[in-house]
């Protein structure tokens, strides 16, 4: 299947800053690909110089093996979905449709049935005589991917689509977009910085942050196994704390010291350094009765419960002095913790990670 | 009876504190400045309006009104249209003002797209450098331009050719603010989607920037226009004499020498274009601009300078 991209020792420098600072991806053919990251971290201009508009400092881009160095936008098998949408607003819903295919001098016919198909498509038959202007955000984004999935590139570019729009409507497009893709079977790369569209519609993300790619993965593997700090702060609320190792257990096994208390962390692997973070996930910390004892136990205290509709969230001092989120699902029974209330927090050495990168800053080698 | 009494004595009291509110909030509705802003239109309007009224007087007098007329504009001798002199300085203003808007439009538009998507070095300076000419005072640029085409550019000399010249040369930064300003509000998005399609740039330029450009092309033609008709320094300075004289010139000469009705005839007419120029600007503007949502207003546009 066409529409393989490569992305090749990227580098884009505005003046002295990197915005795209060494990427080396590969997009396979029919693959839904995202680039996630907060903004600033240089996902929407690798995005643009795939599209071409703006050139790389250093490095290649292929699409389909071939080299687009020199290949201006209009002439790059690839189109985009802008942020904004970017539609014509002097021009109907049909005229910005078929805008692609009348300078490719598709013929008449032609033009009117494939504007009509992809307009079935993205579910706007009927509205082929509107202004962007007469329709509603959700509809104006439908037009601008049928504009561009009229032309039937090899690579479809989406520079946050979904980010104007409120966020059941989001969520909506989001399943929309991902049964789409996989209807016209071609490969979507994604731009964005909301960590759940990236999960829920993705193939494979890749994290970046800073202009460098964190990590390339699978949704799962990035949200359980990420494998840095910033991923794994980025991807959802995370606790992370400090930790020493104290031994090395091999395959997926650490012992750990978080202030003076011992814990096994059945996930990672620990690096070079002693020094390093734990990481776990809100959900999978369990509270019990204060003075329960065993593995994986440090005492702690309520500080703060939030209620946040499908669950409770509480913030939770360690003895440590670590904070800690709990996430305790809604099912219909009243949680019994209030602020100050004593408790024991279990961290199940199976969700318990270590970080072998501590972080986003470079270590330096000792 | 009671009821009454009370819904009075409720109503004065509503009066007083309404009276106080407005009084001791400052943030309220403005109640002063929509009275001075009035003040000011008649006072500026006025005499204008008088102006134009005794241009239709039956009499020479240019105080004492005595019934309407059109003599003035036009039959016998001292009419605008009777007198040579008059009505070849109208059709030397319109013919100025013609030349301008169609050499100067199209050298602007084409000016700010460049000033706009050129970056790098060198940019920022020639976009202050556009500005140059509108804040240089005029007589200064008259006096510049007369230098040059009286001896440099000999072959221009004092002409016609010098005054649409000299016309272009100032009216030409208008231009490029207007078209620059909506440039950047209209952004390169559109440019982009349009060669992410496949548009060359020169169908982007034809088929996407330029429809969108078309309300500050209007604005332009009307500010060109109203301002190449109003102009007397350069013209005056590139003035080859009697038969490049405009409006403004004739009414400057004419004024001194003893007021005519005529002169206020002409006057009028010159009102009566400009203003139909920048009604017929306006309007094509609300009608190209239309169903664009939260865009600015054509005075919004041209508030960029004090005109």
């Amino acid at each position: 299947m066409a529409g393989e991209v490569q992305l090749i020792d990227l580098v884009k420098r505005f003046g002295d800053v990197a915005a795209v600072d060494g990427i080396n991806l590969e997009m396979p053919g029919a693959e839904f690909f995202s680039m996630l990251g907060p903004s600033g971290c240089g996902k929407t201009t690798t995005l643009r110089m795939i599209a071409g508009f703006e050139r790389p400092t250093e490095g290649q881009i292929l699409l389909d093996g071939s080299d687009m160095q020199f290949t201006p936008p209009h002439k790059r098998n690839v189109n985009t979905v802008f942020q904004s949408y970017a539609l014509f607003p002097h021009m109907n819903v049909n005229d910005n449709v078929a805008f692609g295919l009348r300078r490719q001098k598709v013929s008449k016919h032609d033009i009117k049935s494939r504007v009509a198909e992809a307009l079935e498509l993205v579910q706007l038959t009927g509205l082929e005589r509107r202004k962007p202007g007469q329709m509603s955000g959700g509809q104006q984004q439908r037009v601008a991917l049928a504009r561009a999935l009229v032309l039937k590139p090899a690579v479809l570019l989406l520079d946050e689509p979904l980010g104007a729009l409120d966020a059941k409507l989001r969520k909506q497009l989001q399943v929309e977009l991902k049964a789409l893709q996989q209807q016209v079977g071609i490969t979507f790369v994604y731009v964005t910085h909301d960590q759940e569209e990236a999960l829920t519609m993705s193939d494979r993300i890749a994290v970046m942050s800073n202009g460098k790619v964190e990590q390339v993965a699978e949704p799962q593997e990035v949200y359980e196994e990420p494998k840095t700090t910033f991923v794994a702060d980025f991807l959802g609320v995370s606790n992370l704390m400090d930790a020493t190792v104290l031994t090395r257990g091999g395959e997926g096994h650490t012992r750990v010291k978080v202030g003076e208390f011992e814990l096994d962390a059945g996930r990672g692997e620990a690096g070079v350094e002693s020094e390093t973070k734990i990481v776990i996930r809100p959900e999978r910390v369990r509270l019990e009765d204060h003075g329960t004892t065993g593995p994986n136990r440090i005492p702690g205290m309520v500080e703060r419960p939030v209620y946040l509709g499908n669950a409770m969230q509480l913030l939770v001092r360690l003895a440590s002095g670590d904070i800690v989120q709990v996430l305790i699902q809604n099912a219909g029974e009243e949680i019994p913790y209030k602020q100050g209330d004593p408790v024991t927090v279990y961290m199940p050495a199976e969700a318990l990670r270590v970080l072998a990168d501590t972080g986003t800053a470079p270590i330096e080698a000792a | 009876m009671t009821t009454h009494a009370s819904a009075s004595e409720r109503q004065s009291f509503n009066a007083w504190s309404r009276a106080r509110g407005w009084l001791g909030n400052p943030w309220g509705r403005p109640r002063f400045l929509p009275a001075i802003t009035w003040l000011y239109m008649v006072w500026s309007i006025v005499p204008v309006l008088i102006a134009i009224q005794f241009s239709f007087n039956n009499s020479r007098s240019l105080t004492a009104w005595s019934g309407y007329s059109t003599r003035w504009y036009w039959g016998n001798v001292y009419s605008v249209w009777g007198n040579t002199g008059l009505h070849s300085a109208l059709f030397q203003s319109l013919k100025l003002a013609a030349a301008d808007v169609v050499i100067a439009t199209p050298l602007g538009v084409l000016l700010a797209i460049g000033l706009a998507r050129w970056r790098g070095r060198g940019a920022g300076s020639s976009n202050f450098l556009m500005l140059f000419p509108l804040i240089t005072p005029e007589i200064v640029m008259g006096v510049s331009l007369f230098l040059v085409f009286g001896h440099i550019f000999t072959v221009i000399h004092t002409s016609t050719l010098a005054q649409i010249l000299g016309h272009v040369t100032f009216s030409i930064s208008y231009v490029v603010v207007i078209v620059r300003g909506r440039l950047f509000s209209i952004g390169r998005q559109y440019e982009e989607a349009a060669a992410d399609l496949g548009a060359s740039w020169w169908h982007a330029l034809r088929l996407i920037l330029l429809p969108l450009l078309l309300p500050a092309i209007i604005a332009s033609i009307a500010i060109t226009f109203a301002i190449s008709i109003d102009d007397f320094v350069i013209s005056y300075y590139l003035s080859c004499g009697g038969a490049c004289d405009t409006v403004p010139i004739i009414i400057y000469s004419t004024a001194r020498g003893g007021p005519q009705p005529s002169t206020n005839a002409i006057a009028s007419i010159m009102v009566f274009i400009t203003l139909i120029t920048v009604v017929a600007g306006y309007l094509l503007y609300r009608v190209f601009t239309r169903g664009e949502s939260g865009s600015g207003s054509m005075t919004g546009d041209l508030a960029a300078f004090d005109l």
